[in-house]
């Protein structure tokens, strides 16, 4: 009867563990294991092992929660290299922004987030693409319509150079200016 | 310690562990990040007093010297993962 608590606690830490691995988001999956680490931590120090708690709590919480954040974020990120001129949010126009909010919109199932990266001209920006900086690149070109002169229609396109990026956002991206076209970077270095 | 309180600290305890489930269900449900952020906070001191109070129940310092470093150690983890996923939502 007296110890009888000792079941209790120690039922939590399967159930955290669980928690852990059918969690499918990689940033919830993070704080579930602090979670897990807080709850290992208890269960080693009611069993009269405050040694391995004390490093539960410093090496299992503290050190591998944050190589993990580090990991989850610098790996996660599909960068899309831009001209300077749409860097800038209040210069960017509606149809970039509606392109870029697409393109987001078909990466967050995979929670992969999107980070924009300026390029001086076209050339550094097809550079950045061949040398692997950047995973797609955009470019608008710009239509002069000969009956509408004063309509200036930008049509964009993107570039990538990765089979599976351009299998995830192709069903996505349905406006008709947008052409997205995996660049062969085979010929490219030859 | 009389057995009286012995019991007491017992039941209490017996609560306290029924009262992680609480939070532990908050972050299953995993809504927004920062509600799985304050289950964490709240599930890490929720543990670190449950050992504080088992130390005095068992009358063991050495237990309760590593719970005092676990709620010192849960906090400062709790407040680098807060500022990196801050940074992560205005990146």
């Amino acid at each position: 009867m007296m110890d009888s608590y000792l079941y209790i606690i120690i039922a939590l830490l399967p159930l955290a563990a669980m928690m852990v691995v059918f969690q499918t988001n990689p940033y919830h999956a993070l704080v579930i294991r602090g979670v897990l680490g807080a709850i290992a931590a208890l269960v080693y120090s009611i069993l009269g092992a405050p040694d391995v708690a004390l490093t539960e709590a410093l090496v299992g919480t503290l050190l591998a929660i944050t190589l993990y954040a580090v990991a989850v974020r610098s790996s996660l990120v599909l960068t899309i290299g831009v001209l300077q001129e749409e860097f800038e949010i209040e210069d960017q126009t509606l149809d970039f922004q509606v392109l870029i909010s697409a393109v987001q919109t078909s990466l967050d199932p995979y929670y992969v987030r999107v980070k924009l990266m300026p390029y001086a001209d076209l050339k550094a920006l097809d550079q950045a693409l061949r040398q692997q900086e950047i995973h797609v690149k955009v470019y608008g070109n710009t239509i002069s319509n000969a009956k509408l002169d004063e309509i200036q229609i930008k049509s964009y396109q993107l570039v990538t150079r990765l089979n599976r990026i351009y299998e995830i956002i192709k069903p996505d991206i349905t406006s008709a200016l947008v052409l997205l076209q995996s660049s062969d970077l085979k010929e490219a270095q030859s | 310690m009389t057995s009286v309180m012995m019991t007491v600290l017992n039941i209490a305890i017996i609560a306290m562990t029924l009262s992680i489930l609480i939070p532990m269900y908050a972050a299953w449900k995993d809504e927004d990040i920062w509600q799985t952020m304050l289950s964490m906070a709240s599930i890490s001191t929720k543990s670190s007093l449950i050992v504080l109070m088992l130390s005095v129940l068992r009358d063991d310092w050495m237990i309760g010297v590593s719970g005092v470093i676990m709620i010192s150690v849960g906090n400062a983890g709790f407040m680098l993962l807060a500022h990196i996923l801050k940074r992560m939502g205005e990146a």
